[in-house]
């Protein structure tokens, strides 16, 4: 019962990494890093409540988080990838306005209510028998929608990039954009194009926090899973398989801190316990001796030098 | 290149900054609020009187400090981005003397404060230049990640061993009153250590460009392998460039602290290493640029305060006006290079 | 040309007229007119920086031509991206290779069909069209290895397929010779012949007087941006050319004197020496030279064969994993670039760019960039700005830079003048050894003449050098001895340059030894 209930939580709490960290590679095997995923993030858990709330359809919701990640995927995308400006300085911007854009919007919106709005969460679906197995049937094949897109994104994902043209082409803009260019692929456009579906996706990812766990809306409630996410990218060397496998440590350390801090467990600080994903991410990043960069990654695509 | 475009160039910065307030101010309207309306608030605010003049500096002291703490990183083309953090440590560093070594005489404690602050923040900071030289960990994650880890280093502190007498709150006692840097303007909150926090920014200016330290740092900054054939010990630079920068935001902890919370509470001025980054982008990661990018975030807190305490105006106004300003200044750097670009290609045609 | 107009027009595949293209600070074509005719080989001639390659890549769709127009097939067009240009069937080998290091070769060449038709191909039909096209060319390669694992050679063959398998009739090739070994250079000729015998049209970009002769039919000359003549292969001589490109005549490399390696003290004794590469293999592998006070060792050899390796070794910025490297007697491995440059080792790296000069920095910041720590410019690690200024006002006398000040960013030099800087700094700091990788690489005539001068005016003052170059006359007319370089070790050397068989280095240069290994 313990086992399954920190597995069913594992799956859940990894399933926004998973989304957040596959779109981060995609971005990434094209040569731009997504700073500005952490804002994106708290975009779409602000959008995806908004949407809910408002016509109190789930649905809805999910679609106004994803036209929230396209919105600033466009912004992020036109400055860094068009403009050709520095891609952390105009992440960092980002990532500072979008709390405060957030938080106004939701008073534009909703002005100061008395107790936190609330709406009603992804109901779960399970799957037919599968969901009746033990130990993992609650855990892979009773989630919500997310969680089963999330699988579904890895796959598809590891398919798209290495097994089709489109694949061939963002692999390529960050392996060597000027092969691309000669191959007469307009670098920017595979680039920009990649950032608005990765941001798309990360407007998902931080739904999953406001109306898939959550059903509310607060400043903190991304709380730097996006930059969690955007390790994981790194840390599973940009490759969807080492997505899931990060994300499902990740999600391990996120539901194993939400167990000890419901259990009254006072062995380990809670302040601690918390910090774990972080702490792991830095020995991770330090342990790791190879890595599978994508050789242009950061490095704005220009044409005429000099 | 002509005269009048070259005065028009020089002043981006300072467009950049009005197109960054007109966007927030077109916000407002969403909330039926008169930005012209608020915005004359504002400047009637940070001016009606000294109080509040003077307090527009006492907020830019610690503003300078973590703005110099990524500048000065990003000089040597590193991404110190974990200034947050930095300050943290050093809150707790200026804090726990302030409280331990209270039988000191002020004249010991304070600098013995500054010191413990620098220290500590820059000892955070090695760490990740360290992390960087040894094992090529990539600084901007480790950085990034070390403030969460300094947040839950703060968080166990300030409910455990350094929590108030009283226990109630997540907060520290106050520190005694000799531990509490002098006022420059009495009456104010302005105290001594805004002209300490523009010592630093020379400090930092003259270590740049008339030292040999300043000399390999930015040689590594502008072109590291250029920098590695000059023998120049690229790893000794990581370190010392972590160690100087997280010294700068563990400085603005002792300002913070010492000069005007007198007290540390749990998590608070949460955002001081992200303004840090605004600031020296806007600054153009020279220290007099961060100087007056400093002095202009602190005037827009104290006048975005000062409304948002007296009118119907959130206080997310603030965020966005930052975040609206940093985004403009990026783009006038485009612009700005778009136009040198194209005046130099008018100037060939002509020829 | 009035009867025959029409007849030469249909000829003409491709007509460029007044094409001008600014780049920032620089004109890099200043209304240029010329054209390609079916079936012919154009040998566009210029020296570094005359504008061939801008030109070539506004034809390609790279650039886009500030003023002018061109015509295909006598229609107007507009090229606004390479996929226009391959589509009107124009194809372009890069001098710096467009392939993905970390894909296959059939990888590269379906992604290089762009938009095009091709682009869906299936794997396993592209691989049997390359293994096709490569057989009737002459092209052969394995579709499913690594561009990174593949000599600079085959990468070469990759991109021509890549062009072919795309449906190219007019074949643009930028210094296509400069990372080949004779014997492949005279493969890469026969293809071009095989080629255009077709009806196919190649524009051969060079600065190499010889390869114009061998294979053009027609030359178009640039200088400054600007065609300096036009005209066809039988009516051209060298000394013709060589007046419209540098606009006088070349000088041979001037002021060589007598050696004065008479005592050979060695200055440097390189031993068994091993270091790996970038990629963990063995780049330098059991290598073995000398070099004498006042002498000058040219290390000839296909780029790529551990040369870069070799000279970084020396400097101290590359781990010697085996055998031994001794200064004036003393053993060097394990000391820092720091120390060998306080040992009093110059060098000039390939790439000043990238390796021997910070853009960015002004003048005198680069000259000093090694010696900022020296006494003479700092004092308790706070820079004499006066001492530096001074220094860098002589430096910029005696070796007659052009720059407006010494604070002026070295960035806006031209390249000449910035490796002026380059060698000006190192000069000073090579006492007893100059290392020397491609000194003159993008120079144009002028400049490499007087970095040319340089080189054996340190000789003469009896320091030993050790150049390493990819273009065989210059270290013919460089060295006093010359090593064969080839997979990291030295096969052969050659005692007497102005003796040696050009032919029987270049075998050298491909692996091929004297008893037939």
């Amino acid at each position: 019962m313990f086992i399954e209930n920190i597995l069913t939580n594992t799956v859940m709490m990894s399933t926004p990494l998973m989304i957040g960290a596959l779109a981060e590679v995609l971005v990434e095997r094209t040569g731009v890093m997504n700073i500005a995923i952490e804002g994106t993030f708290l975009m779409g858990a602000w959008a995806g409540f908004v949407g809910a709330y408002i016509t109190g359809s789930l649905t809805v919701g999910l679609l106004s988080a994803v036209l929230a990640g396209v919105l600033t995927g466009a912004l992020y995308g036109y400055i860094t990838v068009y403009l050709k400006q520095h891609q952390i300085v105009t992440g960092t911007a980002i990532n500072i306005l979008a709390p405060g854009l957030a938080l106004y919007l939701y008073r534009v919106f909703f002005g100061i209510p008395l107790l936190p709005l609330q709406v009603e969460l992804l109901p779960t679906i399970p799957i037919p028998f599968l969901s009746d197995l033990p130990v993992v049937g609650r855990a892979f094949f009773n989630q919500n929608i997310l969680t089963y897109a999330a699988f579904a994104l890895i796959a598809a994902g590891f398919w798209v990039l290495f097994k089709t043209r489109t694949g061939l082409v963002i692999r390529s803009a960050g392996a060597n954009p000027e092969a691309v260019d000669a191959a007469g692929i307009n670098v920017e456009r595979v680039r920009f194009g990649t950032v608005i579906f990765a941001c798309a996706m990360d407007g998902l990812a931080g739904a999953f926090y406001s109306i898939g766990f959550l059903g509310l809306f607060t400043e903190n409630i991304i709380g730097g899973r996006g930059w969690i996410a955007f390790a994981i990218c790194f840390l599973g060397n940009w490759n969807p398989i080492g997505v899931l496998v990060g994300s499902l440590v990740f999600g391990l350390a996120d539901a194993l801190s939400v167990v000890i801090r419901t259990s009254g467990v006072t062995m380990v600080p809670n302040e601690f316990v918390i910090a774990i994903p972080y702490i792991l991410t830095i020995v991770a990043t330090i342990a790791r001796r190879r890595f599978n960069v994508p050789a242009y990654l950061g490095i704005p695509y220009v044409k005429e030098g000099r | 290149m002509d005269r009048k475009w070259r005065f028009f160039l020089a002043l981006f910065p300072v467009w950049s900054v009005f197109l960054g307030l007109a966007l927030s101010g077109a916000m407002l309207l969403f909330l039926d609020l008169n930005p012209l309306d608020v915005y004359g608030r504002m400047v009637a605010f940070a001016f009606r009187d000294m109080y509040n003049f003077a307090d527009i500096f006492a907020k830019a002291a610690p503003l300078i400090l973590t703005g110099l703490a990524f500048g000065f990183a990003f000089r040597a083309f590193l991404f110190n981005i974990g200034a947050q953090g930095q300050f943290y440590i050093g809150c707790l560093a200026t804090v726990s003397c302030a409280l331990y070594l209270d039988a000191l005489p002020g004249f010991i404690l304070l600098p013995l404060c500054f010191a413990a602050s620098a220290l500590a923040g820059g000892a955070w900071g090695a760490l990740i230049g360290y992390a960087k030289a040894r094992f090529n960990a990539n600084e901007f994650l480790i950085s990034l990640m070390s403030t969460y880890v300094a947040v839950a280093i703060m968080n166990y502190l300030i409910r455990g061993p350094l929590i108030e007498s009283k226990g109630e709150y997540p907060q520290t006692d106050v520190i005694a009153p000799h531990a509490i840097i002098p006022k420059l303007i009495p009456h104010t909150r302005l105290h001594w250590g805004f002209l300490l926090a523009l010592l630093v920014a020379a400090l930092a200016y003259f270590v740049l460009w008339k030292t040999t330290l300043g000399f390999q740092i930015r040689a590594v900054g502008m072109n590291r392998e250029s920098a590695r054939y000059a023998g120049i010990r690229e790893k000794r630079v990581f370190v010392i460039v972590f160690l100087i920068s997280g010294a700068f935001a563990g400085l603005a902890g002792f300002m913070e602290v010492n000069g005007v919370q007198h007290m540390l509470v749990q998590g608070f001025n949460p955002a001081i290493g992200a303004e840090g980054i605004g600031i020296a982008i806007l600054g153009n990661a020279h220290p007099v640029g961060i100087v007056f990018a400093a002095i202009l975030f602190g005037a827009l807190k104290v006048g975005g305060n000062m409304v948002v305490q007296t009118s119907p105006v959130p206080s997310s106004i603030i965020g966005i006006m930052e975040g609206f300003v940093m985004l403009s200044v990026i783009l006038s750097f485009y612009l700005r290079r778009r136009i040198v670009t194209a005046l130099e290609k008018k100037k060939l045609r002509r020829d | 040309m009035e009867n025959g107009a029409s007849a030469a027009e249909s000829r003409n595949v491709v007509e460029l007229s007044g094409i001008t293209k600014y780049f920032t600070g620089v004109i890099a074509n200043d209304r240029v007119s010329l054209e390609v005719r079916k079936g012919e080989v154009l040998a566009l001639l210029g020296e570094n920086g005359a504008g061939k390659s801008t030109l070539m890549k506004i034809l390609y769709g790279m650039y886009q031509p500030d003023e002018g127009e061109i015509r295909v097939d006598g229609r107007k067009v507009a090229i606004r991206s390479p996929q226009d240009a391959m589509d009107l069937g124009i194809g372009m080998i890069h001098q710096h290779f467009t392939l993905v290091p970390v894909h296959t070769v059939v990888e590269n060449v379906l992604l290089g069909a762009g938009k095009g038709p091709k682009a869906r191909m299936s794997v396993d039909e592209a691989s049997k069209e390359i293994a096709e096209t490569g057989e009737a060319y002459g092209l052969e390669v394995d579709p499913d290895a690594l561009i990174e694992q593949l000599p600079v050679g085959m990468q070469q063959r990759v991109e021509i397929l890549k062009a072919l398998f795309r449906g190219a009739r007019i074949l643009i090739m930028d210094e296509p010779t400069a990372v080949l070994t004779p014997q492949n250079t005279k493969r890469l000729f026969d293809f071009i012949k095989d080629f255009t015998k077709e009806g196919n049209s190649v524009v051969f970009i060079t600065h190499k007087l010889q390869e114009v002769f061998e294979i053009a039919d027609r030359i178009v000359v640039l200088r400054n941006g600007k065609v300096a003549g036009e005209l066809p292969r039988d009516d051209a001589s060298e000394k013709v050319l060589a007046r419209m490109m540098v606009g006088r005549e070349m000088e041979e490399i001037g002021g060589r004197s007598a050696g004065v390696r008479s005592p050979r003290k060695k200055v440097l004794e390189v031993s068994g020496l091993k270091v790996r590469g970038s990629r963990g293999h063995w780049a330098v592998d059991g290598l073995d030279l000398d070099i004498a006070a006042g002498e000058i060792l040219g290390i000839a050899g296909v780029s790529g064969n551990g040369q870069e390796e070799l000279a970084e070794a020396i400097c101290g910025l590359r781990e010697v994993a085996e055998g031994n490297i001794m200064l004036e007697g003393e053993s060097i491995p394990g000391r820092d670039a720091a120390e060998i440059i306080e040992a009093g080792v110059g060098y000039i790296p390939s790439d000043r760019h990238r390796e021997g000069l910070v853009l960015d920095m002004s003048v005198e910041e680069n000259l000093i960039l090694k010696r900022f720590a020296s006494p003479v410019f700092s004092n308790k690690g706070v820079l004499k700005e006066k001492e530096i200024r001074g220094y860098s006002k002589r430096v910029i006398e005696d070796y007659s830079i052009k720059t407006y000040s010494p604070t002026e960013r070295v960035r806006d030099l031209s390249g000449g003048n910035q490796q002026k800087v380059v060698i000006a700094r190192e000069m000073d700091i090579a006492r007893s050894l100059l290392v020397a990788v491609q000194p003159t690489r993008g120079l144009d005539l002028g400049a490499a003449d007087y970095v040319h001068r340089v080189l054996l005016h340190a000789r003469s003052e009896g320091k030993a050098i050790l150049l390493v170059s990819t273009e065989l006359s210059e270290i013919l007319s460089l060295s006093d001895r010359i090593g064969v370089i080839y997979r990291g070790k030295i096969l052969r050397f050659f005692d007497e340059p102005a003796t040696a068989d050009i032919e029987e280095i270049g075998l050298v240069m491909m692996g091929v030894t004297g008893n037939g290994s």
